[in-house]
């Protein structure tokens, strides 16, 4: 049964229903980015554990050239260690019938018996049956960009050797949730996939027949990883070990974190910049409804309510409000957060994906409404409750004015009327133009995320490495094999690269990735200063990645100690001759004859780049597959098409969820600042047309304060879009991957441009308002 | 003597829900240059509605309304808009300053879109509040507030002011005070003047008083003489 003072709270809120709607917006939009974001992160961390655990992924991984299997079993008796899993696993080339492309693969050897660790969770088909060596698993990935059901067939090179198999089932595991191709930058599954094969004849192919060249563990109670890895390192040392490290370095492991942490972030910022926005709104309506109704409050008091009930009736108004942003916010929220997690699937293969919205997310959503909404309407609530009814039932003073620092002699009076006006309320004004500001900020960020990724495809891709297919070999070879390379149809250069596992370590900070030797003079693949100029590869010492330099602590000029991880694992102490600006990965470079020397090797590379004809490629393509040296080619215009391909679509909707969250910031700021401003006002602009002004001339009074609101924020908002853009630049950067700080200025002209399109839209609407003012009816009563 | 307005058959209606309204049944009445008329009623008669429609701020229903031959009955809003402003002075019961601008500012505030406006400090001078002219609203007692809503109402040189209810929210002795000013500006400016009133006291000061009762207009009287506000009392 409704009393009659919620009879009158329905009747005020629908008096006030645009605002209410436009508050309730933006509430919504920080709930649903809340919920999105939370329950996308909650769904994908139950996951990981739920899969972790079902199949069964190791805790520590290392590589090695090659052991017999003896040493597994040696491993197994390791301190700490509670079981061990060896296998083969070896790069591939593959030929898909009707695919002119070079595809790019790993095979892993299926254990025998099911296997320990890493099982595969199959999607289609079957698991290949003992004894049929032909048959073989495929990544899911794959299947899906080529529109495959399990049963065709694939030509797999490996080790040179050409063989048929079918595909007779579509597979994932949790080590394989993140599929990046070595050398590119995104998961590119149309050139990129994992194969699982019967360990037999893996084995055959690799020459590697009673052996393994990787191995999974997993610890005992208690045991740390640390201790782990050198105990294993201290094992597989004289089998060309390459250095075990934990699930922090396991690649999809790795990036997974990185997404989760990018998810944390999102529920964070972005709710409380909404949630502020709306109670700062909450107070503004609030409070005008208050100084309304406070002849209606003494009355009420007057007749015996109490300051609690008339408090707890304005609350209720709050509590709407919350309720209706909160419900709109969770829905849409759970509805975006289902897409988010599809997106999520595309590029992070996991067996599968349970998403929902927990109830605690739902919970905490309306607890930040509701503090948000109690922050900002409990005070003025309050004061207008507890006020005398004798004081409250006097007529109210004309508001309180001074001259303002903001006005010059030569101002017209309604040009004055702006100026006090808005200095008048200095906390008010300030908090308009920072809520119209922060819309501009997140307008910045959502055009920044693709400004940055441009600039980072450009910088690598058309930059830094400028051959058109990379060529990677199974073992070293001699720098002259590479004439084999040259005097291939097509190919106009090779340059040959090598590439070396090691660990850099400088005083207490180590770190471990990769040395590449390169050519002094080479032209297909480039280091570039931070305006993207080439560097020249110094005859000695060693260049690292800016970011590399940055996380080890060393400048040009320290000396670094680096452990190679192959052939002659040296360690060596090398000067650190420079840093280069690179946004993906990290690295260290050096002349690849100094790298050779330190290696004692002679004049060998690992792979090669090739700068080739663009219409002799598919004919090299096939020829590429017949080098056996060659494990796999991967194409520079293909891996460019499959990152937008990829990402294109998904940053799109990123910016348009970033252009309507801000718009709807936007649009509740402003359109309650007029709406406010008329309510305030209505009866001085009624008086005004009373005297003769025009409704233009009185417009102008109230949308000149709105305008000028809007002039000082978009400046400010530009200013602070790029703080926030630097803020989020600097706490999402890893050694994966730095979106470069790259604002375009389509995008500030973007966001600016919005903002100006929601003002407008405002100021039309409360236009209207402003030809309806009833000048009898507002000259009768008194305020 | 020349008739500033001059109202015929004028009948005003409002439309609540079922129910119409009648607020002024047929109102013939002239308003002549330099008078001063005083407009004598009890709340409802409809003297408000007429005022409102002789200042442009309403319509009237049916009969029509010439301010010097033009038919404000038939103009648009824009030619109502540019009539208040070139022509009508409004003075109200709740003053209606902007609280925003000084005494000085708030007469500015016409004199800026008036054709040939006199100073304002000459119209704040003719109410007797030179003294106050730097004063925000909030610092002003009501009956200075009124003074400046007149100030503000005579300072383009109306050719009529309308006055309703200028004394209803002050005291006596204050409300003396606004009709001095009131009758000041009539006599030196020769604006034809109109104060609507339910207080009969004032009657006095008018050369035409007109009462009003159920919407139209129930007897006129002269008076041979106009008294001084000053020896009004009530």
């Amino acid at each position: 049964m409704l009393g009659t003072l919620d009879r009158k709270l329905g009747r005020d809120l629908w008096a006030v229903r645009g605002q209410v709607l436009a508050i309730a917006c933006v509430l919504a939009g920080g709930i649903a980015t809340y919920v999105m974001s939370v329950s996308t992160l909650r769904s994908l961390e139950r996951t990981q554990s739920r899969m972790y655990g079902e199949f069964r992924f190791p805790e520590v991984f290392a590589g090695l050239k090659q052991a017999p299997r003896s040493v597994a079993a040696r491993l197994a008796a390791t301190p700490g260690v509670e079981a061990v899993e060896a296998r083969v696993v070896a790069p591939a080339s593959i030929t898909l019938a009707g695919y002119r492309q070079p595809i790019a693969g790993q095979v892993v050897g299926l254990p025998r018996g099911g296997g320990r660790f890493n099982r595969v969770h199959l999607h289609a088909g079957r698991i290949p049956e003992p004894g049929r060596e032909r048959e073989v698993l495929v990544s899911d990935g794959f299947v899906q960009a080529h529109r495959l059901q399990p049963g065709f067939g694939l030509e797999v090179t490996i080790n040179g050797r050409r063989q048929q198999v079918v595909v007779v089932g579509v597979a994932s595991s949790p080590e394989f949730t993140y599929q990046l191709a070595p050398g590119s930058i995104v998961p590119d599954f149309k050139s990129y996939c994992i194969l699982w094969m019967h360990a037999e004849p893996l084995e055959a192919a690799t020459d590697m027949t009673g052996a393994f060249n990787q191995v999974a563990l997993s610890l005992g109670r208690g045991a740390r990883v640390e201790d782990a890895a050198q105990a294993v390192d201290a094992v597989l040392k004289p089998y060309g070990g390459q250095g075990a490290y934990g699930r922090k370095d396991q690649i999809s492991h790795r990036f997974l974190s990185e997404e989760f942490r990018q998810l944390r972030m999102m529920a964070t910022l972005f709710p409380a910049i909404f949630l502020g926005v709306a109670g700062f709104l909450l107070h503004v309506v609030v409070g005008r409804l208050m100084a309304t109704q406070r002849g209606q409050i003494a009355t009420l008091k007057a007749f015996g309510y109490t300051t609690g009930a008339l408090a707890w009736h304005f609350l209720k108004f709050t509590a709407v409000v919350v309720l209706a942003g909160t419900g709109l916010g969770v829905a849409s929220g759970a509805w975006l957060g289902a897409g988010l997690a599809r997106m999520y699937r595309d590029v992070y293969r996991f067996p599968y994906l349970d998403f929902g919205v927990d109830w605690e997310v739902g919970a905490m959503a309306l607890a930040g409404s509701l503090a948000a909404g109690g922050l900002g309407t409990l005070w003025p609530v309050l004061r207008a409750a507890g006020e005398s009814p004798a004081v409250a039932m006097q007529p109210a003073t004309p508001g309180r004015y001074g001259r303002s620092w903001l006005e010059l002699p030569w101002f017209s009076q309604p040009t004055r009327m702006i100026a006090r006006n808005l200095v008048r309320r200095p906390v008010k004004s300030v908090l308009s133009m920072a809520g119209v500001a922060m819309s501009t900020a997140i307008l910045i960020v959502g055009g920044f995320m693709s400004d940055g990724v441009d600039y980072m495809v450009f910088a690598q891709l058309r930059r830094a490495q400028l051959d058109d297919l990379t060529v990677t070999f199974f073992n070293p070879v001699a720098e002259r094999g590479l004439y084999s390379l040259r005097s291939l149809p097509g190919v106009q250069a090779a340059e040959p690269v090598r590439t070396v596992a090691a660990r850099f370590r400088f005083a207490q900070r180590s770190y471990r990735t990769v040395v590449q030797g390169l050519e002094p003079e080479g032209r297909l693949r480039r280091l570039l200063d931070t305006e993207l100029r080439p560097v020249e590869l110094p005859a000695e010492g060693i260049v690292l990645t800016d970011y590399l330099a940055t996380m080890l602590g060393v400048r040009p000029g320290d000396r670094l100690t680096v452990e190679l991880l192959e052939g002659s694992r040296a360690v060596r102490e090398v000067a650190v001759a420079g840093v280069v600006r690179e946004y993906i990965g990290v690295t260290g470079y050096m002349r690849r004859e100094a790298l050779n020397r330190l290696l004692r090797e002679g004049d060998v590379a690992t792979g090669a780049y090739l700068a080739v004809d663009e219409p002799a490629l598919p004919g090299l393509y096939e020829r590429l597959r017949g080098v056996p040296a060659v494990a796999g080619v991967a194409a520079r215009a293909q891996a460019v098409r499959s990152f937008y391909e990829t990402l294109a679509a998904q940053m799109l909707t990123m910016a348009l969820f970033n252009t309507l969250l801000a718009a709807t910031i936007a649009i509740g700021v402003v359109y309650n600042t007029v709406r406010i401003a008329l309510s305030e006002r209505g009866r001085e602009l009624a008086s005004l047309r009373v005297l003769g002004y025009t409704r233009g001339e009185v417009s102008y009074i109230l949308l000149g304060e709105l305008t000028l609101v809007v002039f000082v924020a978009i400046p400010v908002g530009l200013g602070m879009g790029y703080g926030l853009v630097w803020f989020l630049m600097h706490s999402l950067q890893t050694e994966l991957f730095r979106i470069p700080l790259v604002i375009r200025p389509s995008t500030y002209a973007l966001a600016a441009l919005v903002i100006l399109v929601a003002t407008a839209g405002s100021a039309l609407l409360v236009g209207r308002k402003i030809n309806h003012l009833d000048l009898v009816e507002v000259l009768k009563a008194r305020e | 003597m020349e008739a500033v307005f001059a109202a015929r058959a004028v009948t005003k209606f409002y439309d609540m829900g079922e129910v119409r309204v009648h607020a002024l049944r047929g109102v013939d009445l002239e308003l002549y240059a330099g008078e001063m008329m005083v407009l004598l009623g009890p709340s409802g008669s409809g003297k408000s509605t007429l005022l409102n429609i002789l200042g442009g701020l309403d319509r009237a229903s049916g009969g029509s309304v010439l301010y010097r031959g033009f038919d404000i009955t038939a103009a648009s809003e824009r030619e109502l808009t540019q009539y208040r402003r070139r022509h009508v002075g409004f003075v109200f019961q709740f003053y209606n300053l902007i609280p925003s601008l000084t005494a000085l500012e708030n007469v500015a505030a016409v004199t800026e879109i008036a054709e040939a406006p006199m100073r304002p400090e000459e119209a704040l001078e003719m109410v007797g509040l030179s003294d106050r002219m730097h004063h925000f609203p909030s610092q002003l007692s009501g009956g200075q507030q009124q003074r400046v809503a007149i100030a503000r109402a005579i300072a383009k040189r109306p050719s009529v002011l309308l006055c309703d209810e200028p004394t209803g929210a002050l005291d006596s002795e204050t409300g003396i005070v606004v009709l001095e000013a009131i009758d000041k500006v009539n006599r030196e400016l020769g604006a034809a003047t109109a104060v609507i009133t339910h207080n009969a006291d004032i009657a006095g000061m008018a050369d035409r008083v007109v009462h009003m009762s159920n919407g139209g207009v129930s007897r006129i009287d002269l008076n041979a003489q106009r008294r001084n506000p000053r020896e009004l009392h009530w």
